[in-house]
């Protein structure tokens, strides 16, 4: 090519440096992800973070093993009986302010392996029926159930007596907008149920509501307080009228529900 | 000067409109010139982790007893999202062809398992429970059972099966040799293998003892990726074990009940063969 004078040579050149500066860009562009391709992801940061984008379908129970590292349990729907009737609440009332104040736990373990031996203590485990207390935590809860006034802390409830607040068996049909923290989740088949002192709660109306005891799903622990009871010469553990049948599941002890 | 303008604006397309899709070229290439699904599946594992894995293998399978223990930690994610790890320390003795006892502890579990060559026995040693079920007569089909069955896993059980090579090799797609490595002083080499969805790896001690000395399993396919790791230690293979180690005697005022039967899915290792 001949350049007739050094006008058009500089405006040739100008044209080729923005083209070669234009190609650098786009390869610049297109480095990073094709680098991001060729190396291995670090092992320890993507593998150990909580996984949010992709389905998690595998719930072992047991783990240490590869020659059954397949092997997962199927839950087998279990017959529930009722004792009575499952009641919805009458009446429920949140006092708007205390619900205000009250945390969003939000805690409930959905699966426990049962061979991990790890404190998950709550205040509901100090659950001891008869208690009196001078005062509650601030942040409790108001409610009525059939006009009766009950006060609800973190999983315990609690009627007052004089100046005192007294720990209650948790009411049938109480409801709580939030669940007990750390209640458990009880694959029943058909049902979930969360499980914390000793009450089964099922979701109801954007909350959760307490239900009789259902007779037959095992739980992996005792209510706090359950009294160990002879039952047809048999051992057993008593809450609230109701009976628990201690058995080995999935090697541990777990406890099935039951009424003689 | 026109023309040379137009020349360069035309070359500046090809060239970007090349870059862009510069990248896409190899995948639409191997979507193309890509082997058989099958093919892609072999197994790579480097001759020297086979090897390894193979000597370890051989050295458990013909030791007619041993006793060894271990520290394991598996990782716990709370419902929080927070993930923390649990701890519990595991004594196994051996007796081939059909005799464990597992002694498994933490600060508040405390459980024995039995097995004598007719039955396995649980014993919780806090509650003082204890229950049994009948078990077939060889180690392999016991633990097949009790884990199908019962959901029971017997602690180290890819150790004790009757052939541990071949027990961890079939289902894995790919391992690796890492060389030499000291796990508590030990010499050991590090292997590291992957079954896809979960990966593991052994540590195995140098020398004429090729015992395992840690195992880490790593489940990518759960929340967290969570890692089980074993160390091991006080490996045995001299102290006889009589039939009192795998006898189970209830202890005082211990309460028998039931061990419930579950269902189980997914028993991969009998359809692939051992």
């Amino acid at each position: 090519m001949r350049f007739t004078n050094i006008a058009s040579i500089t405006k040739f050149e100008v044209g080729l440096l923005v083209l070669l500066a234009t190609v650098t860009l786009v390869y610049a562009e297109q480095r990073p992800q094709q680098s991001k391709r060729a190396e291995p992801a670090p092992r320890s940061e993507p593998s150990r973070a909580p996984v949010q984008s992709s389905p998690v379908g595998v719930d072992r129970v047991n783990h240490g093993t590869l020659r059954h590292v397949d092997t997962q349990v199927v839950q087998r729907p279990v017959a529930v009986q009722h004792p009575v009737a499952v009641q919805r609440p009458v009446e429920v009332q949140h006092s708007a302010e205390v619900q205000h104040r009250f945390p969003n736990y939000g805690t409930v373990i959905r699966h426990v392996d049962p061979h991990v031996d790890i404190g998950r203590r709550q205040l509901w485990h100090g659950f001891v029926f008869g208690e009196r207390l001078h005062g509650l935590r601030p942040g409790y809860i108001q409610l009525f159930l059939n006009g009766v006034p009950y006060c609800y802390d973190a999983g315990i409830y609690y009627q007052q007596v004089g100046n005192d607040y007294q720990e209650i068996y948790p009411p049938v049909g109480a409801y709580v907008q939030e669940l007990p923290p750390g209640a458990i989740e009880i694959d029943a088949g058909n049902l979930i149920y969360y499980y914390a002192c000793g009450a089964f709660y099922v979701q109801q109306d954007g909350g959760f509501v307490i239900v009789p005891t259902p007779i037959g799903v095992t739980v992996p622990e005792l209510p706090p307080g359950a009294v160990q009871v002879s039952i047809n010469g048999g051992l057993a553990y008593q809450f609230n009228g109701i009976y628990y049948q201690p058995v080995f599941m999935n090697g541990v002890t777990q406890y099935t529900t039951f009424i003689p | 000067m026109k023309q040379t303008l137009i020349i360069s604006f035309v070359l500046l397309q090809f060239i970007v409109a090349g870059c862009k899709t510069a990248p896409e070229k190899p995948e639409s290439k191997a979507m193309t010139l890509s082997p058989p699904a099958a093919d892609v599946a072999k197994p790579a594992i480097e001759p020297q982790a086979d090897e390894l894995m193979r000597r370890m293998s051989d050295y458990l399978a013909q030791a007619q007893f041993f006793s060894v223990s271990a520290e394991v930690w598996q990782d716990v994610q709370l419902p929080s999202g927070q993930q923390v790890q649990a701890g519990r320390t595991v004594d196994v003795q051996v007796r081939r062809p059909n005799r464990f006892h597992a002694e498994v502890r933490s600060t508040r579990h405390n459980h024995g398992l039995y097995y004598d060559g007719t039955s396995i026995t649980l014993l919780n040693r806090v509650k003082n429970f204890y229950g049994s079920i009948p078990a077939p007569s060889t180690l392999d089909e016991a633990l097949d059972m009790a884990s199908e069955r019962f959901g029971i896993t017997l602690p180290l059980e890819d150790l004790i099966v009757s052939d541990p090579y071949q027990n961890a090799i079939h289902k894995t797609i790919s391992g690796r040799d890492f060389g030499p490595v000291t796990i508590l002083g030990v010499p050991c080499e590090h292997l590291a293998f992957s079954l896809g969805t979960v990966d593991w790896q052994i540590w195995i001690e140098d020398g004429a003892r090729p015992v395992p000395r840690k195992i880490v399993i790593t489940y990518k396919d759960e929340e967290g990726s969570p890692e089980y790791t074993a160390i091991l230690s006080n490996w045995d293979f001299q102290t006889e074990l009589p039939d009192s180690v795998f006898n189970f005697e209830p202890p005082t005022g211990a309460a028998k009940i039931d061990v419930a039967e579950i269902k189980s899915k997914n028993q991969a290792h009998k359809k692939e063969g051992k």
